[in-house]
């Protein structure tokens, strides 16, 4: 009873600090994983902490039930609108991308270890993929909005790779345990039954749980549970029967998360509270297993190894796998650095160990190194990169808060509270000239702690939250209004004028006396920008004509619906 | 190009009563065509409202620039005009406009009319500038603010 309780403390106390700790992390803009992973270590049997862990099978549970869960959160906010761009260079990336990488980190690490090349191969194919955990928590930091078609590219790719991975990793273990031949049809077959059982599990149980969510009567607090418990449960089923657990589930929450669901920001709200768990908890137990002295003797091969993967083998497989895409440089350097390992790679590498392969241990040792390396490399500078690259857009606000309004029989309806930033355009005017879509209200706006009728309010000031009343289906339409009055106030992003989609390019030459290319004169500005960015536009992608610059902003449903025009001069 | 060059106190109204889209520009068109003797209000209309037609001119808080270029013009000229009431303009932020800068220029000219125009975006930037414009309370003192302003 004391040691059940004495165990319950040291885990109460880890997860304690670690979520102390990390409010340095926003100071000082270092990676909260990494964060957690050096508590994690501190903790461990060389660090302060003295905990001597090294239960590789239960580590291995946890770690793979965190992963899917976090898999199923970047489902959630997976929009449909980023498969539109994204899923194709992210399949290519996620499937051809991984093997070049791991093919050539594999024969550089055969080289530089003294291996066989399978073996080499096998230290490839566990460093191969990116990680969903870094990539979803690290591109939606705090203030951060890419732009769509490379964030899209970067986070399908990263919920969609671990399969690629784990495939290759266990079919070089499978090899190297029983000395078979590498090429045969049947591991082809066996790649092809592990993603089509993931698929048809992760696109069937969406749909069944989303009838269950909206049809259930649950108390309000399970809704979320039932989600949970569900995608565990389709996770599992999927691995059952030889799938892929990690895309079965990843698919279920991008399926949900793209239908309407009861209690639907109750569920994202609790999923974004069990994700971070899942992030700590996995974290603080990879770090607690590694044994930081034997990381030192490998350090020099270790750090060339994570060199090369990161300077030459992701970008060239970024390069290749992108190339019929027709990404502009800029986004393709960006996707190349931000090829962020994390947990994934630490995860795989206990595979070799729970098979007991020799070497297992070398394989654990440099994945864990590759994966710090690449957390403080390129996960302390996702941000910096992306402003260097001009890939970032200026973030539209958010509400700072959105919840359901769940009456028995009432239609659904939403409040939406939005704060008024020092530079909105609404500040110093009257309430009576902001004009909302439909049949939403402003309800109230609370300045300095105290609620006023949206009436008695003379004019905004920056710093006011507005409260605002919105059926379900007008949210959508509100948050884009938001968007673009914070839009109108960024001119040098997004340029003075707006022209509609349906202008002609050659009544738009006419208006500036600006030459548009002849093949073009008949063509509407939308149809010439989505044309430019092969019938794929984002938000923020531009096009210079003369002294005029045609900039993307805003599009629904696929199609461009606003075109800002900027004068460069 | 001096602001004051092309925009005298003459072509600025204050405290406007039009209350349309519509009517404003047809009161800047008014305005314009004193100053451009081969062209009538009819012309800088037509010009102002197939500019539009491409997509308002509004920039967000409470700004519209309407713009375009004139056949038979051999100068630049704007004009001004303060609203009592915001009118809907279909602006760029979805929110009536009180203060509209009208702006006309020779065909020719397109470099400096994109100048121009970049100008005077930039200047109606300025959340003190538009609050000083919403206050003044005659043609005059607009005149003066817009003279002060340009030459920061």
């Amino acid at each position: 009873m004391e040691l059940l309780n004495n165990l319950l403390l040291i885990a109460a106390l880890l997860l304690f600090g670690s979520i102390v700790v990390s409010s340095i992390s926003a100071r000082v803009g270092a990676p909260l994983l990494l964060i957690f992973l050096i508590v994690g270590m501190l903790a461990g049997e060389e660090g302060p902490g003295n905990l001597v862990f090294d239960d590789v099978g239960t580590a291995y549970l946890i770690g793979s039930v965190a992963l899917g869960i976090i898999l199923l959160n970047g489902g959630l906010h997976t929009k449909v609108e980023s498969f539109r761009v994204g899923l194709r260079p992210a399949l290519t990336l996620a499937t051809v991308g991984v093997l070049i990488t791991s093919a050539l980190v594999g024969l550089l690490a055969a080289w530089v270890f003294d291996l066989h090349w399978l073996q080499g191969l096998l230290l490839g194919a566990i460093i191969g993929s990116t990680d969903a955990a870094a990539v979803f928590s690290l591109l939606h930091a705090r203030g951060m909005n890419i732009e769509r078609r490379v964030g899209a590219t970067l986070e399908i790719e990263s919920g969609s790779n671990d399969p690629m991975a784990v495939f290759l990793t266990i079919m070089l273990i499978e090899i190297l345990l029983t000395q078979g031949s590498l090429f045969a049809w049947n591991t082809l077959l066996l790649f092809a039954i592990q993603m089509g059982i993931g698929a048809v599990a992760g696109i069937l149980g969406a749909r069944l749980l989303v009838y269950m969510v909206n049809h259930l009567s649950l108390a309000n607090g399970l809704y979320p549970l039932l989600v949970t418990s569900g995608g565990l449960l389709i996770f599992a089923l999927a691995n059952s029967l030889g799938g892929s657990g990690f895309l079965a589930i990843y698919l279920l929450g991008v399926g949900l998360g793209n239908r309407k669901l009861h209690a639907g920001q109750n569920i994202l709200r609790v999923h974004d509270g069990l994700a971070w768990l899942s992030q700590i908890g996995m974290f603080l137990i990879l770090g607690l297993l590694v044994t930081p002295s034997e990381l030192l003797p490998l350090a020099g091969d270790a750090l060339l190894i994570a060199l090369a993967l990161i300077f030459v083998a992701r970008p060239l497989a970024v390069l290749v796998c992108l190339a019929p895409y027709r990404f502009v440089w800029r986004e393709q350097l960006y996707i190349a650095w931000v090829g962020l390992r994390g947990a994934v790679p630490i995860i795989l590498a206990l595979f070799p160990l729970l098979a007991g392969l020799e070497q297992a241990e070398l394989y654990f040792n440099v994945a864990f190194f590759v994966v710090l390396v690449s957390l403080l490399m390129q996960g302390w500078t996702v941000a910096p990169v992306a402003r260097l690259l001009r890939l970032e857009i200026p973030p539209g606000p958010e509400p700072v808060m959105q919840i359901d309004t769940l009456i028995p029989g009432h239609p659904e309806c939403e409040i939406l509270v939005y704060k008024l930033g020092s530079t909105s355009p609404l500040r110093n005017r009257s309430p009576d000239y902001f004009v909302l879509p439909g049949t939403a209200r402003l309800t109230s706006v609370i300045r300095h702690g105290i609620s006023y009728d949206a009436n008695d309010i003379e004019r905004f000031e920056p710093g006011d939250y507005l409260h605002i009343l919105a059926a379900s289906n007008e949210v959508e339409q509100i948050n884009r209004l938001f968007t673009t009055l914070e839009y109108a106030a960024d001119h040098q992003f997004f340029g003075d004028f707006i022209l509609e989609p349906s202008a002609r390019l050659c009544d738009l030459s006419t208006a500036y006396g600006v030459p548009v290319p002849h093949a073009c004169d008949t063509l509407s500005v939308g149809e010439y920008l989505t044309q430019q960015f092969h019938n794929k536009p984002v938000v923020g992608d531009r096009v210079k004509l003369d002294k005029i610059e045609l900039v993307v902003l805003e599009m629904e449903a696929g199609q461009i619906v606003k075109i800002g025009l900027k004068i460069t001069g | 190009m001096q602001l004051s060059d092309f925009l005298s106190p003459d072509r600025i109204v204050c405290n406007s009563d039009a209350s349309s889209k519509k009517r404003a520009l047809e009161l800047l068109s008014d305005l314009l065509a004193a100053d451009q003797p081969d062209a009538t209000a009819t012309d800088i209309f037509e010009s102002l409202i197939s500019r539009e037609r491409l997509g308002g001119t509004g920039i967000g808080y409470g700004v519209a620039i309407p713009h375009g270029r004139l056949k038979n013009c051999d100068h630049a000229t704007a004009a001004f005009i303060q609203l009592k009431q915001a009118i809907d303009f279909d602006a760029i932020d979805k929110q009536p406009v009180d203060l509209l800068f009208a702006l006309v220029v020779p065909e020719e000219s397109s470099e400096d009319h994109l100048k121009l125009l970049a100008m005077l975006a930039g200047m109606f930037n300025d959340d003190d500038f538009r609050q000083q414009t919403r206050q003044c309370q005659s043609g005059q003192d607009l005149h003066r603010l817009f003279i002060e302003q340009a030459g920061n």
